[in-house]
């Protein structure tokens, strides 16, 4: 066999190789690297790399020797899951870098790093002036988390003690014109209810790049045809309105009428439907 | 326009928005928000009711406006 040969099937299987053992670490190993998947990685590279060039080196050693190096960041991710000291070992412990807004200045050292990479971790999460931190944590794999004082977050409906309806996910039923059968059944629509509301809009399934159903069951679409104006749903504003209406021609009717038990009638049930719309009115807003 | 028909489009709009909440609330994936749905959808059930029997006082009233 030539030599050119040789090589071209040695890294055509010293590629499997390493593709398989990667896709066996997990995702953990590309996403997160520790110290100890870090090292491993490399090795397992080098090595991966000197066996496809070099005609010589045995390919079962090389195996072996990649097997071992694979082997190694498994096991210790096993026993990290088990024992706390080990992971803090294997993994490395996240260090504080910033307590109750003030710098930790022992820590910094002790990471290495200085005031200028401190203030450019900062400004990678949006943060100029030290000031507005409250906590702040260089994390095992070398990310930086920020927690802000509390003046400086940003405003939730929870701050503002306001009722909001809980939203689900939504889920893509349309995707270049193709209706998808399994995130509709999901979500606990079907094929009929797809065509009634693609109907609604007044669009045609082959012209839909994109339908996207939320949990209220209103559709979204996004056209080929960009020319077109598609309307946004809307169902649950117009059924506020009508609500809101009515309410108000019951207390015009509680006005109008001379009968004394018609315009109790009225009011009572002007104000129990006042009371329904304060209800459901964070729901049916858009 | 009469009292009558006024009276009589309200029903109709209520009606309209009980099916409307009705369905919503099919449709909705959230429990919580499915059973204040369901709740406001008896409330107008409920005023509907009341308004559907007034509107049978006033036909009596005004026959010459009787209708549905």
């Amino acid at each position: 066999m030539p030599e050119w040969l040789q090589i071209v099937l040695r890294s055509l299987f010293f590629l499997i190789v390493l593709f398989l053992i990667t896709k066996w670490l997990g995702k953990k190993q590309i996403s997160q690297l520790s110290f100890f998947e870090y090292v491993t990685g490399i090795t397992i590279g080098n090595v991966g790399a000197e066996l496809a060039t070099k005609v010589e080196g045995s390919i079962i050693n090389g195996v072996l020797s990649i097997l071992v190096f694979a082997l190694a960041p498994f096991i210790a991710g096993l026993v990290s899951l088990k024992s706390k000291t080990i992971r803090d070992l294997v993994e490395g412990k996240a260090s504080v870098f910033i307590k109750d807004g003030k710098v930790m200045e022992d820590n910094l050292k002790k990471e290495k790093y200085t005031t200028d990479e401190l203030l450019g971790l900062l400004r990678k999460k949006d943060v100029f002036d030290v000031a507005d931190v409250e906590f702040g944590l260089l994390e095992a794999n070398g990310d930086f988390s920020v927690m802000l004082k509390k003046q400086n977050q940003p405003l939730t409906a929870k701050d503002l003690n306001l009722a909001v309806a809980s939203v689900k996910e939504a889920q893509t039923v349309i995707m270049d014109g193709e209706i998808l059968d399994e995130p509709l059944s999901t979500i606990g629509l079907n094929r009929n209810w797809l065509k009634t509301e693609l109907d609604k809009l007044g669009v045609t399934i082959e012209n839909v790049f994109l339908g996207q159903a939320n949990s209220n069951g209103e559709l979204n679409v996004d056209l080929f045809d960009d020319k077109i104006k598609v309307p946004s749903p809307q169902e649950k504003p117009l059924m506020l309105a009508t609500l809101k209406k009515c309410q108000a021609d019951l207390e015009l009717f509680a006005l109008g009428t001379e009968s004394k038990e018609a315009k109790e009638m009225y009011s009572k049930n002007s104000e129990k439907l006042q009371k329904a719309i304060d209800h459901v009115a964070f729901i049916l807003k858009n | 326009m009469t009292i009558a028909s006024e009276v009589k489009q309200c029903v109709a709009s209520l009606k309209g928005v009980e099916a409307g909440l009705s369905s919503l609330a099919l449709r909705t994936q959230d429990d919580e928000s499915k059973r204040i749905l369901h709740e406001t959808m008896m409330v107008v059930n409920e005023v509907m009711k009341d308004v559907h029997k007034r509107v049978g006082e006033l036909e009596r009233e005004e026959p010459q406006y009787k209708g549905f």
